[in-house]
């Protein structure tokens, strides 16, 4: 059972450790405008900022570099550095499109970046960063069919940047449009597999 | 300006001028997620007013000395437009009306919102009134909410504004221009409906205590109606986006 919750919805009557929730008096209100999922207990965001995790694949663009530390704009709050140097030789421009994973976010302002990847060539996408968990679906589902049809190189940033290569990309960014404003429909998987099919013909 | 030589009479055969009851709010309506380049948005009708909300963030604060490593700072901006208003009343620019309404929304804001939740950055609110007839402040903040909402800023509450106002013995709800000019005095408070915590308290004139208590009885249940409208208008944007989608298959 799924519903939508404004901040300061009621979720539960006893206090639960919840993700964008919070606990008043020994209850549970929503804090954001989300979907609540009652069975999984679990508030999906339907709208919001990035919330870096470690571990996080994010597709951003170098915009400063100074004696091997590099600041990377992921188009988020928070400010974000790659520190290269010692074992790793390779340089990075600015204006370098990388992905990267996030090592650590410190004291929840600075996000230190690990294993930096160049992206050359392609086209970057900006889409709203709760969106992409849908974007990619379940077992990369969505992404997937969305790359074997359009023959894209895709490559899906948690902070909701989208970088595209080769193939058809102007219905791949259409197909991700799609999926960013109905991700909260269900069926979704199934109508893009359809859209996809009928715009290759 | 107001003043008593010329006050009209404000309240006819139990009636208000414009045929509300005193207890009557002004027709309401709100859309949301109305500007494409904002983060979240709102447009608010209430009555004549008409106001435009918009919601930046959460980015990084500037300048850089006033971000604060522990929370997000609120930055609050309310303005009226040249031509929202009739006469000398609600100038446009940063004058010292402006500054207080903006000062006391961002005050209003900063006890709803999660502030530790985004460390070092900084939430931009604006409000913009495109047209002006009493209780703009009011309807700046039910309007930012919304926005608020739709940017998906961690929040504790909905928050809402309405005014009451006294003209002779009658405390009257929702005051619109004329009535905010003439009455004996009025009072903009803003709600938390969740626990009826008061985040906003001004006023004009005098009341006496029990009808302070009286008047925010009154704002406190044309408060369900108001979050009724605000509710409706979010939800309206994700019904409206799986409507588009349907008309798209059956084409």
């Amino acid at each position: 059972m799924r519903n939508i919750v404004m901040p300061g919805d009621i979720v539960a009557q006893m206090p639960m450790q919840l993700e964008n929730a919070y606990v008043d008096e020994g209850k549970t209100y929503s804090k954001i405008l989300g979907m609540y999922e009652e069975g999984a207990k679990l508030i999906i965001p339907l709208e919001g900022a990035w919330n870096p995790r470690i571990d996080d694949l994010v597709v951003g663009v170098v915009v400063s570099a100074k004696n091997f530390v590099y600041e990377v704009d992921l188009s988020s709050f928070m400010r974000s550095i790659l520190i290269g140097g010692k074992f790793d030789t390779r340089t990075y421009k600015p204006g370098e499109v990388i992905e990267a994973i996030v090592k650590d976010v410190e004291d929840r302002r600075t996000i230190i970046l690990d294993r930096p990847r160049t992206l050359y060539g392609g086209s970057l996408l900006n889409v709203k960063a709760v969106k992409i968990p849908r974007i990619i679906g379940k077992n990369d589902t969505m992404i997937g069919q969305i790359a074997n049809a359009t023959k894209c190189t895709i490559v899906v940033g948690k902070n909701g940047n989208i970088w595209l290569k080769g193939g058809d990309i102007a219905l791949a960014t259409y197909a991700i449009k799609k999926v960013e404003n109905e991700a909260h429909t269900s069926g979704l998987t199934e109508k893009i597999k359809v859209m996809l099919e009928n715009s290759s013909k | 300006m107001a003043s008593k030589a010329n006050k009209p009479e404000l309240i006819v055969n139990g009636k208000r001028l414009d045929g509300r009851d005193f207890g009557d709010l002004r027709s309401l309506t709100i859309e949301a997620s109305v500007l494409r380049n904002a983060d979240g948005s709102a447009y608010l009708e209430w009555g004549n007013n008409k106001v435009l909300a918009a919601v930046f963030g959460p980015r990084e604060a500037t300048p850089k000395h006033m971000q604060d490593p522990a929370k997000a700072i609120v930055k609050c901006r309310y303005a009226m437009a040249p031509f929202s208003s009739i006469g000398e009343h609600g100038r446009t620019g940063p004058n010292r009306r402006a500054m207080e309404i903006s000062k006391v929304t961002q005050e209003a804001f900063e006890n709803t919102i999660m502030l530790t939740d985004f460390p070092g950055s900084e939430i931009d609110i604006f409000i913009e009134i495109l047209q002006s007839d009493g209780g703009t402040r009011a309807a700046g903040i039910t309007a930012a909410s919304v926005a608020l909402a739709s940017a998906g800023i961690h929040m504790k509450d909905l928050i809402y504004a309405v005014s009451v106002g006294k003209i002779g013995e009658h405390l009257v709800l929702d005051l619109n221009m004329i009535e905010d000019n003439y009455s004996d005095s009025d009072m903009p408070m803003a709600f938390s409906p969740k626990d009826e915590k008061v985040l906003l308290l001004q006023m004009d004139g005098d009341f006496s205590k029990e009808e302070v208590a009286r008047a925010m009885r009154m704002g406190l249940d044309a408060g369900k109606v108001i979050s009724k409208v605000q509710k409706d208008a979010l939800l309206a944007v994700y019904s409206k986006a799986a409507a588009g989608q349907k008309q798209e298959n059956g084409a």
